[in-house]
């Protein structure tokens, strides 16, 4: 359908870029097949129960050696992501159930609890600090020093978030270690008070550092979901700021969006507004 | 405790301490013109030999983020944060082209194609086939988004390159009369793999921020399903949640 010059066509008689062409990229090869298959098992491109192309067919269609892709889906065996049946071929496996966390944020404040509830967590620090300048140039208005809260959860007893909350010191000063358990950082907020009403957040990908592949048990370099919170009162007053780092594997975070209903053109994007005061679903 | 920068990953060593430092250059968390930490303190902080530290330097010296000073240590270079021009925080829900004029898009594919098994097993209802168009985004020269669309076969005979021009999928629909009111999102992070990253110019392997949105019009018809890449220097995605007042919601899917 499309016209004869146009770029589309142009684009797929390119071939897509094969693994072999990136070498010294500090990847090895079963690496980087390992990533394309992983992605489409993830996003279920490749769905459970269906079969991956055969190893002369992977081989080929990205110039590998046979023993390169043994490899790479060798690792996805042992990561229980397929099964290799003798004689008939390598089946992506059905991901087990309820096996991820998901946060939504059209329910935030409703979902915090439960996740709370659901997990585990060790406090890692708390104590009273001076700001790093990254938080500080974020909020200014939290102040030269405030309260650090350094928390790691766990769901099934796999660490999942590394969380750091900043709280302003007089509010810190309120709050027990032994307290914190896993109640979630606004419960213990809204305890002491004023309730958060509102919070900004921002959600980028980053790799996983030192401290955090530490405590996660991942790779040095492992993609995680960074979420960046700034809560506040009613009055606008900052209540926290807040950065977690999840695993991709552990969480999902959802969001169901609707367009305001206003006659300005364009109108834009909300969360939509979910039932807060039961927990019927 | 060292950090498990392992060779059973697949990514060498020295790679895995080059993408951090280069995430803490790239960020701003080693700021232009401060001082790296020294060699046998990377070494300390990695768990890696002194060689591997020196490969991920000698790498970040090639690219020319770093500048090695003999006798005084390893400094970062300026102008490698990518403030103000590149670095943009956008909402949910934003037309790329709202937050830079200069942006660009390239289309890398357009054409019917089976619907794939995941979205039938999701949404069954978006039919056999559907059209699939892949494009690149950038701002300026840095390439910010990879999309992959897929459109429900009825609307595809609406949409060719040309129409589509520089409009977002769910702006060109609009134009035509089919607006979106509601999507549904998931967000997440994932490892780069060869396309991505050729595509987005990052190593393999490389953290990028993933969104999948499925959008319906008012009649609860889908218009489309993207799944969306982003280099993370260059977009966040932002949100902005109001504690609930009781108000009830519409009755869900």
């Amino acid at each position: 359908m499309a016209p004869k010059s146009s770029p589309a066509r142009k684009a797929r008689s390119r071939p897509r870029p094969s693994p072999r062409r990136r070498q010294k990229t500090g990847v090895a090869r079963y690496y980087q097949l390992y990533s394309l298959l992983s992605n489409a098992l993830n996003d279920g491109t490749i769905a459970p129960g269906t079969a991956l192309p055969s190893e002369p067919e992977l081989s080929n269609r990205h110039r590998l050696s046979r023993t390169t892709v043994r490899r790479a889906l060798e690792r996805l065996e042992n990561e229980n992501r397929i099964v290799r049946l003798r004689g008939s071929g390598t089946f992506a496996r059905q991901a087990p159930a309820a096996s991820k966390l998901c946060l939504n944020l059209h329910s935030y404040y409703k979902d915090l609890p439960s996740i709370a509830a659901q997990t585990s967590v060790s406090v890692l620090r708390f104590e009273p600090e001076v700001l790093p300048a990254g938080v500080r140039e974020l909020q200014s208005r939290l102040g030269e020093r405030a309260f650090v809260i350094q928390r790691l959860r766990k769901f099934h007893g796999t660490p999942y978030q590394l969380s750091t909350a900043y709280v302003p010191e007089s509010v810190g000063r309120q709050m027990r270690r032994n307290s914190l358990g896993s109640t979630s950082i606004i419960t213990v907020l809204d305890r002491i008070g004023p309730k958060t009403v509102s919070s900004d957040h921002t959600m980028s990908a980053v790799a996983a550092d030192d401290i955090a592949s530490r405590a996660l048990g991942v790779a040095l370099g492992a993609p995680l979901l960074r979420m960046r919170a700034v809560f506040s009162d009613s009055k606008g007053r900052i209540r926290a700021v807040y950065e977690s780092l999840s695993r991709p594997d552990q969480l999902n975070v959802r969001a169901e969006l609707e367009r305001v209903r206003v006659r300005s053109a364009p109108r834009p994007w909300r969360l939509r507004p979910h039932e807060t005061g039961s927990a019927k679903r | 405790m060292t950090a498990r920068t392992n060779t059973r990953t697949g990514i060498a060593r020295y790679q895995q301490v080059y993408t951090v430092l280069s995430q803490a250059l790239a960020t701003g968390n080693i700021a232009a013109g401060e001082a790296l930490p020294s060699e046998p303190t990377l070494v300390r902080q990695y768990g890696v030999s002194r060689t591997t530290v020196r490969r991920a330097l000698a790498r970040l010296a090639a690219e020319g983020s770093i500048v090695r000073r003999r006798g005084s240590g390893t400094f970062a270079k300026s102008g490698l944060e990518k403030s103000g021009a590149t670095r943009k925080v956008t909402r949910l829900l934003d037309d790329l082209r709202r937050v830079g004029s200069n942006t660009r898009s390239k289309l890398l594919a357009f054409e019917r194609v089976s619907t794939p098994d995941f979205l039938l097993r999701e949404w069954p209802e978006f039919g056999e086939r559907a059209l699939l168009i892949r494009r690149l985004r950038s701002i300026g020269d840095d390439p910010v988004v990879l999309a992959t669309i897929y459109v429900p076969e009825d609307l595809a005979p609406l949409l060719s390159p040309r129409r589509l021009g520089v409009d977002t999928v769910l702006v060109a629909l609009d134009k035509l009369g089919h607006r979106a009111v509601t999507a549904d999102q998931q967000t997440n992070a994932v490892a780069a793999d060869p396309f991505s990253a050729q595509h987005l110019q990052c190593p393999v392997g490389a953290a990028l921020l993933n969104v999948r949105q499925l959008a319906r019009d008012a009649k609860g018809h889908i218009l489309d399903f993207t799944n969306f890449v982003y280099r993370p220097d260059c977009y966040e995605l932002h949100v902005q949640i109001e504690r609930g007042n009781g108000r009830r919601a519409r009755v869900p899917r």
